[in-house]
């Protein structure tokens, strides 16, 4: 397998003094489905923006299909493309004629073009509206059509930032098929980068776990829940008895440790999650040892382990989605956070 | 090669964009309509004030002069409609760094100065065609016909769309370095009133104060005024090859400043 994207000891900071990459190492092999799993502030967008040629590293080597980002920074955008966390189309011109100054800026014209669009066009499933403007898209259909305007000029690797952010359901699990399909039948190397585990999960053959610059965890999505060994029940507490959160977690923690079975515990914002090789059985034990220590508690699930379990591990909290934030507050808040 | 054909494509891509956003479109030809009829309405009287007419006429037998004021003050108007058109060159500037397009852009191949190119030619275009209307509005409504014929008249719209270019480099460089479409629109405003009424734009120089007199000498907007104020007057009135080169040294020497700024900015923007 030849190695498409190399990245070593790669450091950025920005003039205001942010580490936003801190010393990450990687590699992304031809054809890989690779991701970087985070949540905001990991660096993802950063490592993006310093492989696609946007930003100036500050330390690091980094290499994409061969070319150093720095000196073959010309070469290198001629055969990526990048999609950018925020839906970037031109909102006046026609789907049509985004897709077309795509292609025109990477210097391609006439019928070739004109064909290339139009195939591009039936895939997503915007033909009927390629005369309209995309300012009367709909959001998913706003975000089809910047994917289809990155894929004009048949990239050999493409950058994905957040594709889903912002998606609803329907529109998640279309892209999704979408983009599986670009890297199985068009042999399309892919990096993405997302902060629901679910889609790393089910789309990434590799990735890793990305947190305030570094690469906590690296692996095939079921190595990395391997690496956890063992099955999570997730106990959430109500204050009682006049004890506060703390108190109870602590507590709580001293009775688990006592149980035969946990191999390990871990505090979470609301309560604790407790790793057992065999959680089933655990349960009983474990109420009746709440119980008996007259701590109520207010939830309780067993779940087998999630890559979010593999963060919790590694970081000692949960990735938390700030969906909300990222939808209304546009593209001036996700800006600055890059 | 690369660098013509982006910059046609980018330069289509505006002006699809001026088109299709009918109010601004709606606009900017209003613009310079209002501002012929509104100016030279207000200052009709000017015209009859003594010592008008001939006070602009650098020969002592003027053959043509300024008959009525709307002669006199349209390379004014057409001045000051090039003045706030070029600002909003900045703005979409701004629209495109906001909107993540132009990062969009620069992911792609294309010529990095293209882009800079493509949106100069637009204003350019832009100021040409405002320019046109206000010059045919003068010859339809009010019958002023530059004495120099259509040579004068093509001429005095290569003037403008020049000082358009410089001005428009000022609105770049500001677009770029704050990045806020408010901050490109306030120093906008805040440059164009005293650089037009401390210039021979709308009034006589023998009209003015005597230290605007001054300031209103080395005005490049006078200067630039003259320039095509010489073009309506004609050669029998005003030295119009002596505006002209002084004009277009002037304008050239902005058009250095300002995109030089632009074109640092630009590439710190792009890194």
């Amino acid at each position: 397998m030849t190695e498409v994207i190399s990245v070593k000891d790669l450091v950025m900071i920005y003039p205001d003094g942010t580490k936003a990459v801190d010393g990450v190492s990687f590699h992304v092999d031809d054809g890989e489905f690779f991701g970087f799993l985070g949540p905001n502030g990991a660096g993802k967008s950063t490592t993006i923006k310093i492989l696609t040629t946007l930003l100036h590293k500050t330390s690091g080597e980094a290499k994409v299909a061969g070319y150093d980002v720095e000196k073959g920074a010309g070469e290198i955008r001629k055969i990526v493309g990048l999609q950018a966390q925020e839906t970037v189309i031109d909102w006046d011109l026609t789907g049509k004629e985004n897709l077309i100054l795509e292609g025109n800026l990477h210097q391609m014209r006439g019928k070739g073009l004109e064909e290339r669009v139009k195939e591009l066009l039936k895939i997503v499933g915007l033909e009927e509206v390629a005369d309209k403007r995309a300012a009367f898209y709909s959001g998913g259909m706003k975000k089809r059509l910047d994917l289809a305007s990155v894929l004009v000029h048949r990239p050999k690797i493409l950058f994905l930032d957040e594709p889903t952010t912002g998606l609803d359901p329907q529109s998640r699990a279309g892209m999704w098929d979408y983009l599986r399909q670009l890297n199985r039948d068009e042999k399309i190397t892919i990096f993405l980068t997302t902060q629901y585990m679910e889609e790393a999960d089910r789309l990434c053959g590799r990735l890793s776990i990305v947190d305030l610059g570094k690469i906590v965890a690296q692996g095939t999505p079921s190595e990395l829940k391997g690496e956890i060994g063992a099955d999570a029940i997730n106990l959430t507490f109500e204050n009682n008895n006049g004890k506060d959160l703390n108190g109870l977690k602590g507590e709580g923690k001293k009775i688990l440790n006592g149980l035969q079975g946990v191999t390990e515990v871990m505090n979470t914002d609301m309560g604790l999650t407790v790793y057992a090789k065999n959680g089933a059985y655990l349960i009983p034990d474990l109420v009746r040892a709440f119980d008996g220590a007259q701590i109520r508690v207010a939830s309780l699930n067993l779940s087998t382990p999630s890559l979010d379990d593999v963060f919790l591990k590694h970081t000692g909290k949960r990735i938390r989605v700030e969906e909300l934030s990222k939808q209304y507050g546009g593209g001036m808040f996700a800006r600055r956070r890059r | 090669m690369t660098l013509l054909f982006d910059t046609r494509y980018l330069f289509v891509r505006s002006l699809k964009k001026l088109f299709r956003n009918p109010i601004l479109l709606f606009f900017s030809l209003l613009q310079p309509i209002i501002f012929l009829l509104l100016f030279t309405q207000l200052f009709s009287r000017f015209a009859s004030i003594p010592g008008f007419g001939t006070s602009t006429c650098d020969t002592a037998n003027p053959t043509y002069a300024f008959p009525n004021y709307v002669s006199f003050a349209i390379a004014g108007i057409v001045l000051q409609n090039a003045f706030s058109s070029a600002f909003q060159s900045g703005t979409a500037v701004v629209d495109d760094v906001k909107s993540g397009y132009l990062e969009k852009m620069l992911a792609t191949p294309v010529s990095r100065p293209a882009i800079l190119l493509g949106r100069l030619l637009t204003d350019s275009f832009r100021v040409v065609v405002q320019s046109s209307i206000i010059l045919g509005l003068g010859v339809l409504a009010f019958g002023v016909f530059p004495e120099t014929g259509i040579l004068g008249l093509l001429l005095i719209l290569a003037i403008i769309a020049f000082f358009g270019l410089a001005w428009a480099g000022i609105s770049l460089a500001l677009g770029l370095k704050t990045k806020s479409a408010e901050s490109v629109f306030g120093i906008a405003g805040f440059l164009t009133f005293p650089l037009l009424f401390m210039s021979t734009a709308l009034s006589p120089q023998n009209f003015l104060p005597d230290w605007m007199k001054t300031v209103s000498k080395y005005n490049p907007v006078s200067i630039t005024v003259d320039a095509v104020r010489s073009l309506v007057a004609g050669p029998g009135c005003m030295d119009v090859w002596g505006h002209l080169l002084t004009a277009f040294g002037v304008i050239a020497l902005i058009a250095v400043v300002t995109l030089g700024a632009t074109l640092y900015l630009f590439r710190k923007v792009i890194g």
